[in-house]
């Protein structure tokens, strides 16, 4: 189980290093889902599985697959991660992780390179799910707050790409 | 823009200051910063050229590393401690990290490149907000941590920014790039005296909010935006230049006017805690940003600069333009010296 955690913490790191080092959207997309699905594993691992059921079906089943629809815009000279410019930020990326974990963790000898194990425990009402339901009852204020800031996002998002070509944020 | 939507942004402005204000969960204070980011956004960008999409750009890029930093310390502080509320910090290194993803958000050097850039490609207007209501947020969340931050960082950010913000406006021919300076000297003046007296920290956001308040509001009544069209508003209103010449004395910094309070009562209250060194840093560094207010005053009302008067003085009519604002601050930001003790108690 450690050897587990410790893969899918290791892969959700590659992830963010394969979406952040600039391929085209498709393949940050990519990137992307491969770190949120190892992201819900290591959420699973300790002990939030309804929270992580929640996030691969609204995040990656919703949000990331409409994404994936809109980015796929016209791209003529796509560019992977084998691509010259991609490649040296994977590298750059690769070695900050490698010097930050050597620097935390005091070399490779010192530190553990794996998890420390939690509590394990066993009950009906896990803490995920009655937090579910915490959040609709005793913090049902910050949940209207949070809903108006979805609507806020989307009017935002509305408003700066309003006009299409004559508007603000337009494909020059 | 359509009235229902700058309504609508400006209120979500205001519900995300407010939210940070009565926060004392950092997720929630977070989520108020990340709403006054989202909302000012548009309201950046409205007039559609590329400069203003380009300074929103860079506005929204800080901010969200800004915020993401502040979530990132907050997590931590909560996986080492436990604690989620704002005024129990006690990890050292969620601490430093709040304080500098909080400087970043306000703009103190080292930490300040976006302002001047981002300033300057805004309208008046929108310019104001940015430098006075989105910094309200930030600070009172600096307020409520400063006691748990290292001092030597403070102390840091505090001396640099006034060293920035003087030495930075020196070179400025353009008004609203000066302005920035100015905002992030005053922030460093702010910061400075955070952690031994924070009701300093307030009187000198109060009398920066109301400075500049008048600063930008005569630069839109006047519409100028550069030195050289400062150069001629003497024709066009008398009295502003004049007024304005008071409030570019004001934000300076010099007696007997409002801007004079915050920088004397920092400076005894840096004495009286044994820092003369650092108490006379701060006054040699106001002196700089006097310099750059003294050449817009000098430009504005002391000289005629060489100008082709292809015709009579404009006819001055009466403005389109709201004037309340800008007389109530412009009176505000001259007179209120007298009243420092009545504002000493007010905000102890």
């Amino acid at each position: 189980m450690t050897y587990f955690m410790f893969l899918l913490l290791m892969a959700l790191v590659v992830g963010l290093v394969a979406v952040a080092s600039n391929p085209t959207p498709y393949f940050a997309a990519l990137g992307l889902v491969v770190a949120a699905g190892v992201g819900c594993g290591v959420l699973v691992g300790h002990g939030g599985s309804f929270l992580s059921l929640v996030l691969f079906l609204i995040y990656l089943g919703g949000m990331l697959v409409v994404f994936a629809y809109a980015a796929l815009a016209a791209e003529p000279f796509p560019e992977a991660w084998g691509s010259r410019s991609v490649l040296g930020y994977v590298l750059v990326y690769l070695l900050g992780v490698g010097l930050v974990a050597g620097i935390f963790w005091g070399g490779w000898y010192e530190g553990s390179w794996v998890v420390v194990d939690g509590l394990k425990e066993f009950s009906v009402l896990r803490g995920d799910i009655s937090g579910v339901a915490v959040m609709y009852s005793s913090g049902g204020g910050m949940l209207v707050i949070c809903a108006w800031v979805l609507l806020l996002t989307l009017l935002v998002v509305l408003e700066l790409t309003r006009g299409l070509s004559r508007g603000a944020l337009r494909a020059v | 823009m359509n009235p229902y939507r700058r309504a609508t942004l400006l209120c979500s402005v205001g519900l995300g200051t407010t939210l940070t204000f009565a926060s004392s969960h950092w997720l929630l204070a977070w989520m108020g910063l990340e709403i006054n980011t989202l909302a000012i956004t548009p309201l950046m960008a409205q007039h559609h050229h590329p400069r203003a999409v380009e300074a929103t750009t860079k506005y929204f890029l800080t901010q969200a590393t800004a915020a993401a930093m502040i979530l990132f310390a907050s997590t931590t502080n909560a996986w080492m401690t436990g604690e989620w509320s704002i005024n129990d910090l006690s990890n050292p290194i969620a601490s430093t990290m709040f304080m500098a993803a909080l400087a970043l958000k306000i703009g103190l050097a080292p930490m300040h490149f976006w302002m001047p850039e981002v300033l300057q490609g805004l309208d008046l207007l929108t310019g104001l907000i940015l430098s006075t209501w989105q910094k309200l947020a930030p600070l009172a969340l600096i307020i409520q941590t400063a006691q748990t931050i290292d001092p030597l960082l403070l102390t840091l950010l505090g001396i640099s920014s006034t060293l920035v913000g003087g030495w930075g406006g020196l070179n400025q021919t353009q008004l609203r790039k000066i302005l920035a300076y100015s905002s992030i000297a005053h922030m460093g003046w702010m910061i400075i005296v955070i952690q031994y007296a924070p009701q300093l920290t307030l009187i000198a956001l109060g009398t920066y909010i109301i400075m500049t308040s008048a600063a930008f509001l005569t630069l839109k009544m006047s519409l100028t935006t550069k030195i050289s069209t400062l150069a001629t508003t003497w024709s066009k209103s008398p009295i502003l230049t004049s007024t304005t010449a008071l409030v570019l004395l004001s934000l300076g910094g010099l007696p007997p006017l409002t801007g004079f309070m915050p920088k004397w009562l920092i400076l005894q209250e840096l004495t009286k805690q044994d820092l003369p060194i650092i108490a006379t840093a701060m006054a040699l560094t106001a002196l700089i940003s006097l310099y750059f207010y003294l050449r817009l005053l000098y430009a504005m009302t002391l000289t005629i600069s060489p100008n082709m008067i292809n015709s009579t003085t404009p006819w001055r009519t009466q403005t389109t333009q709201t004037s309340l604002p800008l007389a109530l601050f412009t009176t505000a930001a001259l007179g209120l010296l007298p009243m420092a003790p009545a504002i000493l108690m007010l905000t102890t």
